[in-house]
């Protein structure tokens, strides 16, 4: 996914005089995770920016720069550092158009890596994706694979509203796939269905992906699996259709489950398709701790945790 | 720019602004005691600050304002209408009544859009101006702000920013004394125009009660940003003559106060120097005072009779194009 996501933002760039990327160490290092990777070298210093050690001011300057027609790709290091620019994300990024009336657009995409899976411990590992859900003005969403990954960050740049990209990091040097050389677009707002099936259906997004997958191919189970990829807004014809289909829902999201995006996907389908139920909606996601950093394979849901979940689902009477 | 041949003329320009502003926050004040608006944050004793700033720019410059800028906004042209279907929310509002009141968006004077959450402005007025120069135009970024918001986490890194890339940038801040109730002794040890060495930036401190010193600190920031040599900081010194805003009540935790009309007062100091000048005498003052109060009261009235937005409106401009969240909220609710 590293590799998709350098090669689109090159693309991007090249065909785009007014975008410009920022973060920290993204320049001459290439990013933490090399997401930038060369990018400076190719197109200098002014238009991937090495910035100090700001959050706020990162996403702030991208906010300034958007409104006078540059578009702006922020990249926050981590999620979990994301907070202090929490302010101008919610007050500024997301209320921009509505504040003035539809005057001032924010064309911009900020990307951060999130979520575990890599021994980050509390700091590194974050899923927070429903902070930014909850807040109106803003499109989230988060590719599963290189594939989408370009399709997706094509969409987001190209889109008139800012948006909040999520790399799963778990991901980013994970799953290999061939990604086409031409240009793509992944449309914002439309789920995957990697596997059709026609006895439960598992809503999931992000790193919990391949975990899905792996254990729908481990236990032959006949489930339709939908990956989101876009947070907000959801697919929500995707998941009734399903839901009405199978009549027996399992959620996956590595994210805590108090107020988690399962408890609005689970609300949504008991307000639209509760008489197709045969089962009551259950939540497979990371328990409502802090994230461990020694035994964070206990935190991660996993092929067992799905499974109990799928077993129950499919057992109730 | 001001110069022998056009002195009086903008100088008396300037006085009429201020004038025209104080008239306004008298009126608006008032209008809001009498039930006629919601809210209100005046911008009395502010007037010189503001108005030295507006002198010194061009209508190219962009300005991040705060919520207590109606001097510089009547003194860069935007129509007090404009002004008033703000603060009135009406269907002519640019921003469709959905702010409260002194949370102004002026798109075609440059003016970008008020936030409350103070100083979170500053670091936009940084990314704005690093746009502009990378888009080769010699355009000049201001943000304004009050004495409380150099507190915040925003300013420190607006201010540090904007030095490390050498922008064009002026941060202006409208120091009057007060954050609602903290004086800024209490807010901070230093002056804050010392803070700015703390970044490798120019710090300036000027009287904001005098517009002719006001506006020469900041025609020589604007120099200095046009040429490339980066930022200033510039702490104006005024006082808040009214409350923090109508829903205030500074006798809770202040003595102090400037009566209008005294040596203090920045309209008062402005009809000193244009007198001493010979661009003013006090039946011209009388003039312009008379037709300020026929031009704010008129106005008023006929902005009032503006409707409100419809109702649907409140559904727009979330996003490009409503997502089916809200199209079904809007079914719902309307």
């Amino acid at each position: 996914m590293v590799q998709a996501l350098n090669s689109t933002l090159d693309h991007i760039m090249s065909g785009d005089n007014s975008v410009i990327l920022l973060g920290e160490d993204i320049g001459k290092d290439g990013g933490v995770f090399r997401v930038t990777e060369g990018l400076q070298a190719k197109y200098g210093e002014e238009r991937v920016i090495d910035t100090p050690l700001v959050e706020l001011g990162i996403v702030g300057m991208s906010v300034g720069m958007s409104l006078m027609g540059v578009k702006a790709i922020p990249e926050i290091q981590f999620q979990d550092f994301i907070y202090t620019a929490f302010d101008q994300i919610i007050n500024q990024m997301a209320k921009m158009r509505y504040r003035s009336g539809g005057g001032f657009t924010l064309p911009m995409v900020l990307r951060t890596p999130y979520g575990g899976g890599i021994k980050g411990g509390l700091y590194h590992s974050q899923s927070g994706e429903a902070y930014f859900a909850h807040t109106a003005g803003l499109v989230v969403v988060t590719p599963s694979n290189p594939y989408d990954a370009k399709g997706l960050l094509i969409s987001s740049v190209e889109s008139p509203d800012p948006v909040i990209f999520l790399e799963p990091k778990r991901l980013y040097r994970a799953a290999k796939i061939e990604v086409p050389d031409e240009d793509y677009r992944v449309k914002i707002g439309e789920a995957a269905r990697p596997v059709e099936g026609d006895d439960l259906t598992i809503i999931t997004y992000g790193a919990m992906v391949p975990t899905v997958l792996n254990t729908v191919k481990n236990n032959n189970l006949n489930a339709d699996v939908l990956d989101l990829r876009t947070l907000l807004p959801m697919d929500v014809n995707a998941i009734i259709s399903s839901a009405k289909k199978t009549g027996r829902v399992v959620i996956v999201h590595e994210a805590p489950r108090t107020l988690g995006m399962g408890a609005e996907i689970s609300a949504l389908i008991s307000e639209r398709a509760i008489e197709y139920l045969y089962a009551p909606i259950l939540r497979v996601t990371g328990p409502d701790i802090p994230f461990p950093y020694r035994l964070e394979d206990y935190y991660m849901p996993n092929e067992a945790r799905i499974m109990k979940a799928v077993k129950r689902v499919m057992e109730f009477r | 720019m001001v110069n022998e041949q056009n002195e009086k003329d903008v100088f008396v320009r300037a006085y009429t602004a201020m004038v025209l502003s104080r008239t306004f926050d008298k009126k608006i004040v008032m209008a809001q005691r009498q039930g006629r608006i919601g809210f209100y944050t005046p911008s009395i004793g502010q007037e010189a600050t503001q108005v030295g700033l507006s002198m010194a720019l061009d209508h190219d410059d962009v300005i991040f304002q705060y919520y207590r800028d109606v001097a510089l906004m009547i003194h860069r042209g935007v129509p007090i209408e404009v002004i008033l279907d703000q603060i009135m929310g009406n269907a002519e509002d640019e921003s469709k009544g959905r702010q409260m009141p002194s949370h102004y968006t002026a798109k075609k004077y440059n003016f970008m859009s008020v936030q409350s959450p103070v100083a979170t402005n500053l670091p936009l007025a940084v990314g704005a101006a690093y746009a502009l120069r990378y888009q080769k135009k010699n355009t000049v970024v201001v943000a304004t702000f009050g004495d409380g918001s150099t507190s915040t986490p925003d300013f420190h890194a607006a201010m540090n920013l904007a030095a490390v890339f050498n922008l064009p940038v002026i941060f202006l801040c409208e120091n009057n004394g007060w954050a609602i109730s903290l004086p800024t002794e209490k807010q901070t040890k230093v002056e804050i125009s010392e803070k700015a060495a703390a970044y490798g930036m120019k710090g300036v401190k000027v009287d904001g009660n005098n517009f002719i010193e006001t506006y020469r600190a900041t025609m020589e920031a604007v120099e200095r940003a046009r040429s490339g040599k980066g930022p200033t900081l510039i702490d104006a010194i005024s006082f808040r003559m009214g409350a923090h805003s109508t829903s205030d009540d500074p006798s809770k935790y202040r003595s102090q106060t400037v009566e209008e009309g005294s040596e203090k007062d920045p309209i008062t100091v402005a009809e000193e120097q244009l007198k001493s000048l010979g661009y003013l005498n006090d039946s011209l003052i009388a003039k312009i005072k008379e037709e300020s109060t026929k031009m704010v009261n008129d106005k008023f009235d006929i902005q009032e009779k503006i409707p409100a937005p419809e109702p649907s409106t409140m559904f727009d401009d979330v996003y490009a194009e409503k997502n089916w969240i809200i199209k079904e909220e809007e079914d719902d609710i309307l």
